[in-house]
């Protein structure tokens, strides 16, 4: 209900500005469980100063300190976002992603390394389930909402009915404020805060 | 430098004596611990180390691995105790973490530290550079000493540090590259004459490798990490997080990866849940950080069990090591708002005693100092 109603003022103030094209917006991650936190896509449409925003259930980490390496969930603090791919053909990341900068955790000597905000899917936005419990390119159950540290979204499999969230908010990133850019994004405006 | 060495020694007990009996509450009440400081042998208070065998000593910076967290040692110490060889980082550009490197001005590519191996000589007193451009190292029995060498000397911004492993058959040896391809590699340690080290992809996901010799390298175990190598060197034990499937741990043959025993860790007690990487292995018995705190397995042929768990009321527990052969007493560290707190655990007591030596030492742009053991994970070897 929440979401619709966001989504309808959202619409109500796309009529009203004309084009979608001249919103702002940017990345939030609240962080609660490994399980079961929130990803938001916020936008504004300047000189405008109301914000709205689309969120959805994500996971990061299997562990809450953020200085574990490969284990912690994503460090607090503004991240720049260097790049969008819709189909990352990587070893162990595919399909949709969004490429996050380094960043030190709270010791402020441990560095996190090669973060992205993705789903488990193959390069072709498709799902490859052939094995009887985790696949890393299928989205067959909760656990999958583990990650090593990136923030990771669901996404509608042939053996488990998750929603589509990582294909809305690749459609709301586009769609409200994102850059229409895909690739290695140097200069990209576009950034994601994680709360402490 | 005598003075100074008794004044850090003396805040060091200072702190200690401050710090015992610090439990948390939800644990049973600290016991006494008067001949046994609740400190490991040899470990770090920002540049500080205590434990060496000339006594307390000031580095040229602070032993530290930002690109490796804890998956492998600051530091480590020769087999004979005289040299210790240390990850060091020299930042080119303050980096602060509640900013984005877009709102720092930081561009793709810019040049914002150096990763280097250094070598302290106890009984020279000198502290130089051993190999910059590089971090994590490996100290092999008989002196051969293994670590990562970047392609470039400088981590840069939106660059991934990909380089080489190489070996120097002694200090004074000529390094030889170990692998064939350039990549993301975290060395550990030697399994006897087996290198054991990391290749790290997207997402920081890990995948356990072996190098038999110079380009000589294969899988061990993908998407897992190490946790401690056998006394004998010939086994590896080794965890899978909840990320990657079921949690699970396993123990491989590290001349053939032939798994020789595995456990669920969904069907033993629940407080365990997922267990970490650098842990310990004494005898036939393996210690490691858990979701919960501490799991001590034993490790039989073809058997894995979990013998004791315990909940350690901490964020989260890392690099546990025994202090004895009873596997009853662990040492491990923590973190908490003022820095890292070294941990004493007592399975039978179901314990843990806090110290924080030194305790306003402050580390790099005013962060907390980082307070760590120093260790020699590779196998076999006379020191740990």
């Amino acid at each position: 209900m929440r979401r619709a109603v966001v989504a309808l003022a959202a619409a109500t103030a796309l009529l009203a500005c004309g084009s979608a094209t001249a919103a702002d917006g940017w990345w939030t991650f609240d962080r609660n469980t490994n399980l079961n936190s929130t990803l938001a896509w916020k936008w504004t449409y300047p000189p405008s100063p109301a914000q709205y925003s689309r969120s959805w259930r994500a996971g990061s980490g299997s562990s809450t300190d953020e200085c574990r390496r490969g284990e912690g969930w994503l460090p607090a603090g503004w991240y720049a976002q260097w790049g969008h791919w819709n189909h990352y053909g990587g070893s162990a990341i595919r399909g949709r992603v969004w490429w996050l900068q380094d960043k030190y955790c709270y010791d402020g000597v441990t560095k996190r390394v090669e973060l992205f905000i993705h789903s488990e899917e193959t390069a072709d936005n498709g799902q490859a389930c052939t094995s009887a419990w985790d696949d890393p390119f299928c989205w067959e159950r909760e656990a999958d909402y583990y990650s090593l540290g990136c923030i990771k979204l669901a996404r509608p499999s042939p053996v488990a009915d998750f929603p589509g969230d990582l294909g809305s908010a690749h459609s709301y990133y586009h769609s409200y404020g994102g850059s229409s850019n895909h690739g290695d994004l140097p200069n990209d405006a576009y950034e994601l805060y994680v709360f402490s | 430098m005598a003075l100074s060495r008794h004044l850090l020694a003396g805040f060091a007990l200072i702190a200690m004596v401050a710090f015992a009996g610090c439990s948390d509450g939800k644990q049973k009440q600290a016991r006494p611990h008067p001949a046994s400081p609740a400190l490991p042998g040899l470990y770090s208070v920002g540049a500080r180390i205590f434990g060496l065998p000339g006594g307390p000593v000031r580095l040229a910076t602070p032993p530290v691995t930002p690109l490796a967290g804890w998956l492998t040692p600051a530091a480590v110490p020769s087999a004979d105790g005289r040299y210790l060889a240390y990850n060091s980082w020299r930042e080119l550009r303050q980096d602060d973490p509640k900013l984005s490197w877009s709102d720092q001005g930081i561009e793709p590519g810019d040049p914002l530290a150096t990763p280097s191996i250094r070598l302290y000589d106890s009984r020279a007193g000198t502290d130089d550079v051993l190999a910059e451009g590089a971090f994590s190292l490996a100290w092999r029995a008989d002196g051969a000493l293994a670590y990562f060498k970047g392609a470039e000397r400088d981590y840069r911004a939106g660059v991934s540090y990909v380089g080489d492993v190489v070996v120097r058959p002694s200090l004074e040896g000529a390094p030889e590259v170990w692998s064939s391809e350039r990549g993301r590699y975290i060395v550990v340690g030697w399994a006897g004459t087996r290198l054991v080290a990391y290749i790290e992809h997207e997402g920081e996901a890990l995948d356990v490798v072996v190098f038999d010799g110079p380009g000589r390298m294969r899988a061990l175990a993908a998407n897992s990490a190490l946790v401690a190598i056998s006394p004998n060197g010939r086994q590896a034990f080794v965890e899978q997080g909840p990320a990657q499937g079921r949690p699970t741990v396993r123990v491989l043959e590290l001349a053939t990866g032939h798994e020789a025993a595995a456990l669920d860790l969904t069907r033993v007690d629940a407080a365990v849940g997922w267990v970490g990487y650098a842990g310990d292995w004494r005898a036939d018995r393996v210690v490691a950080s858990s979701a919960s705190g501490l799991a001590v397995f034993g490790v039989a042929p073809g058997k894995i069990s979990l013998q004791k768990a315990l909940r350690v009321a901490a964020s989260s527990v890392a690099e546990p090591r025994f202090v004895d052969s009873s596997g009853l007493r662990v040492k491990a560290w923590t973190s908490v708002r003022r820095g890292g707190v070294f941990l004493d655990c007592d399975f039978a007591e179901e314990a843990c005693d806090r110290a924080m030596p030194l305790p306003e030492a402050r580390g790099v742009h005013g962060f907390p100092a980082w307070r760590r053991p120093l260790y020699n994970p590779s196998r076999p070897l006379g020191t740990s």
